[in-house]
């Protein structure tokens, strides 16, 4: 009798051995690896692969995959919104695969819980953040249950419900790839990067879904998400949602004064910085411009001067004292309200926080403190919570109905997430925006920039988008 | 390690060249020792003194910063900070957030010292009513630049600057997806460490014999598929292995800043190992083999891997053991851990025409346990006849009918 071709799961890849010629050159991705004498091919190809091996008939031994159908209860059910039907179904129509794209507050998660228990197969959760990590955990066994494992920021628990963040699923990811049928990547516009993508390439599972506001990407690598994901199945803007399941929400922006010295000292850095770009030949509108500044300033000790004056310019331009009293007036204007304020740097977000004396939520808080201030400021006895970058990203803060922008990176995606943390709806309410912008600073051109884009357009409404 | 930032090299035809120190330069010596020094001090003392006293010294000595900043990173990679919480403080802030969100939505102020007046008022008994700073300094005394310094390990200014040059290669390999290693006169203590450190990175390896020299390409598993940068960091700690070979040639493509490079190195460069060496050390494991062996049996005896060994296909391995018996005749032990499927699938492979045994294969329980490497076992005629399986360590009630087998 012959004997049938195998297929094992090693550290990432699949191992095909007894492979009939005739199919050497029709499974996709399939190599002879002369380091160990065996076929190799990619582990997220295991659904190509199997389904090529069915319709030849051709008969093989799957030891590779380590998972089962499993059952999943919800605790709580719930309806979901008619355009979280439409993406459901636009995902199963897709093979089961394929990016839902949908603004902040649209309930992205929920899509994700009820595929979960559609799917009925063990399922790794990948987030970006221990925060999303700590979230998600929390909702996936309010809805199920049952226990949630956690990889990664120190736990290493394998479950059939398991979150880990990207960067422990790249190291762990070889070891457990073939234990889930279902893969889902939140905030899924990260996997694209060089490194995050080995967890999706290291994975068998043959359900993928990622879940984004914004899949685009600066340098165009989204393609690279749909390959291993799938393809885009559902998309709807935030206007198309504004005042339905999203808040109504308006943008305020603020052109702040510099006072007179700071902008003496913004002018002399900025002409500081501007002078060595020119002296060097720096380009810094090209990809490589940053790196290559960055580089050159390392290299004499005027570099060095020229560095720490980009980065005073940048600082007077961030924080400056006019803006920190626009925060002040905000503040009072907004008394009773839920506030975040937003900053691009730690520096910044602490010197707010040291002068107003609130809390202040960074990569620097201490897991235990920021579980709690997050769950303060949602009981509402924390009103205001400062923090940098921390929570563009997923975290749910519903009952924040104002953010104001002191400083940030300029990119739309930063924009649209940080706006995306206000807009959870709440029965009347009228979720604001403020952005401080210095005037006649590198900030104002970003600003203006960055208003092309579809969040800033009035709320033309356009049918949710099947795509 | 070195961050990108902190790397120095140049390019120059497709090649890309770590710039090395001079680990002789008395100049240099002297700040690395001002450096090591500044840092030998500071025990108790918080990260942000720490980094005033290395920037006062990277400031004020003579030389290139870049290097000064690399040797200062070095030197932080060596020192424990004390980050356990500090719940005090974390209690302190509760109860004044809690206090200030009530007065931020509750009541009004007719301007901001109004307000900072009443918070301070509401802060006592920890600060002082009437200084504001007081509160200031006291509210966020917990952020990493306030954090105190443990312990600190130390090292020779010489070995710094050597461990400086290691970091620079090593900061190169972290961009490369492969690297080719050529031995010549390799030392058999030396390659054992070698091996260990390749096997313990998890990294594959096809040694082949060119022109006299064993030529090992060290990879990982995905490389089949894509110039990935994913096992960048197995390969630069596995360099440190390489530093003690006696005769060496490296090269490995670095994809770096958006351009592959070429980086070639040799013994001549002249990095000294950064690591111990234990070339007398036997092994636990072996020791312990050793004496079951001998309370068994007086006809064999055992000892470290210490050579390459030929297999068919132009391929060789590198065993765990190597035993003698007293009539002269030879052979090797190698063992496959759970973490050794492919390459457990590959030896089976190599080995399955072979009719003259050069060596046993020892797979542990857990390996077994999985479904091909099983029904791999029970097809393998080879391994019917020269394998045995073990839980945590061989045992010699196993390994013995294998061995005598073959006198």
């Amino acid at each position: 009798m012959e004997t049938p071709l195998k297929i094992d799961f090693d550290k990432g890849t699949l191992i095909l051995q007894n492979v009939p010629e005739t199919l050497e050159t029709r499974l996709p991705d399939l190599r002879w690896d002369e380091r160990t004498l065996t076929f190799r091919a990619p582990a997220y190809r295991y659904r190509h692969i199997v389904s090529q091996l069915r319709a030849h008939d051709i008969v093989y031994q799957d030891t590779a995959r380590q998972f089962t159908v499993e059952a999943f209860t919800h605790q709580h059910p719930m309806s979901p919104y008619p355009y979280q039907t439409e993406a459901i179904d636009a995902w199963h129509a897709n093979g089961k695969r394929g990016v839902v794209s949908l603004p902040t507050g649209a309930g992205k998660t929920f899509i994700a819980i009820l595929l979960i228990a559609d799917t009925q197969r063990p399922t790794l959760v990948h987030v970006p953040t221990i925060d999303l990590m700590q979230q998600w955990y929390t909702v996936l066994k309010e809805h199920f249950g049952q226990e949630v494992g956690l990889y990664g920021g120190g736990y290493h628990e394998l479950k059939d419900l398991t979150v880990t963040t990207y960067q422990s699923a790249v190291m762990h990811a070889p070891y457990y790839g073939n234990r889930f049928g279902f893969v889902i990547f939140d905030e899924c516009h990260h996997l694209p990067s060089d490194q995050y993508q080995y967890a999706a390439i290291s994975s068998i599972a043959p359900f993928r879904l990622g879940l984004t506001a914004t899949p685009e990407r600066t340098d165009g690598k989204e393609s690279r998400l749909y390959t291993l994901i799938g393809e885009p199945c559902y998309e709807a803007k935030v206007q198309e949602l504004s005042g339905k399941t999203l808040s109504e929400y308006r943008v305020v922006t603020i052109a702040v004064e510099m006072e007179d010295t700071e902008r003496v000292r913004y002018e002399e850095a900025r002409r500081t910085y501007l002078n060595f770009l020119k002296q060097e030949r720096i380009n810094m509108g090209t990809p490589r411009g940053w790196h290559y500044f960055l580089w050159k300033a390392s290299q004499t000790e005027e570099g060095r001067a020229v560095f720490k004056a980009y980065l005073a310019q940048k600082q007077l331009s961030f924080a400056s004292t006019t803006k920190q009293e626009w925060v002040w007036k905000l503040i009072q204007r907004h008394r009773g309200d839920r506030i975040l304020i937003f900053t691009q740097d730690n520096d910044t977000a602490y010197q707010l926080g040291m002068r107003f004396f609130l809390p202040v939520l960074t990569h620097q808080t201490k897991l235990k403190e920021r579980n709690d201030f997050l769950n303060r400021f949602r009981d509402g006895t924390y009103s205001i919570l400062v923090t940098s970058k921390v929570l563009n990203e997923g975290v749910d803060v519903p009952e924040a109905n104002v953010g104001i922008i002191v400083s940030g990176s300029g990119s739309v995606r930063e924009h649209v997430q940080r706006l995306g943390r206000i807009l959870r709806k709440r029965e009347g309410k009228q979720a604001v925006l403020y952005e401080l912008i210095s005037k006649q600073t590198g900030e104002h051109y970003v600003n203006k920039r960055r208003r092309q884009h579809h969040a800033y357009q009035s709320s033309n409404r356009t049918p949710n988008r099947k795509v | 390690m070195l961050t990108k930032d902190l790397l120095r090299y140049k390019t120059q035809n497709g090649q890309i060249l770590p710039q090395f120190v001079n680990p002789a330069d008395n100049r240099l010596l002297g700040i690395a020792e001002q450096l090591i020094a500044v840092f030998e001090e500071s025990p108790a003392k918080p990260r942000a003194t720490l980094l005033e006293s290395s920037k006062h010294i990277i400031d004020s000595t003579p030389g290139t910063p870049i290097v000064k900043r690399g040797l200062e990173k070095l030197l932080l990679d060596r020192t424990e900070f004390d980050t356990t919480p500090n719940e005090e403080l974390i209690a302190f802030r509760q109860k004044l957030f809690t206090e200030t969100s009530r007065l931020l939505s509750q009541e009004t102020f007719e301007n901001y010292a109004d307000y900072q007046g009443k918070v301070l008022a509401e802060s006592q008994p920890e600060v002082d009513p009437t200084d504001g700073a007081d509160l200031t300094a006291k509210l966020y005394a917990d952020l990493p630049s306030n954090q105190q310094v443990l312990t600190f390990k130390t090292l020779s200014a010489e070995h710094l600057l050597h461990r400086y040059n290691t970091a620079q290669v090593q900061g190169l390999l972290l961009h490369s997806n492969s690297l080719t290693l050529k031995l010549v006169d390799a030392m058999t203590a030396e390659l054992r460490q070698l091996f260990k450190y390749l096997r313990f990175n998890q990294l594959l390896s096809t040694i082949r014999k060119a022109e006299e020299r064993y030529q090992i390409t060290v990879d990982g598993p995905l490389n089949l598929f894509y110039k990935t940068k994913r096992y960048g960091m197995n390969l630069a700690n596995f360099f440190v292995a390489v530093l003690h070979q006696p005769k060496w040639e490296l090269t490995a493509e670095i994809q770096f800043r958006n351009t592959r490079w070429r980086l070639s190195l040799d013994e001549s460069c002249g990095i000294k190992p950064i690591s111990q060496q234990f070339l007398a050390y036997i092994p636990e494991d072996i020791q312990l083999f050793q004496t079951m062996l001998g309370n068994k049996t007086d006809d064999w005896q055992i000892r470290p891997g210490s050579q390459f060994l030929p297999l068919p296909g132009d391929l060789y391995c590198f065993p765990d053991y190597q035993l003698v018996h007293k009539s002269g005749v030879e052979t090797a032990i190698e063992l496959f851990h759970p973490w050794h499927q492919g390459h457990l699938i590959a030896r089976l492979n190599t080995l399955a025409e072979q009719k003259h045994v050069s060596l046993i294969l020892g797979v542990s329980k857990a390996l077994e346990k999985k479904p091909l490497i099983a029904d791999a076992l029970a097809a393998s005629a080879y391994f019917s006849q020269f394998g045995f399986t073990f839980r945590e360590v061989p045992t010699i009630r196993t390994l013995l009918p294998i061995l005598n087998a073959l006198v």
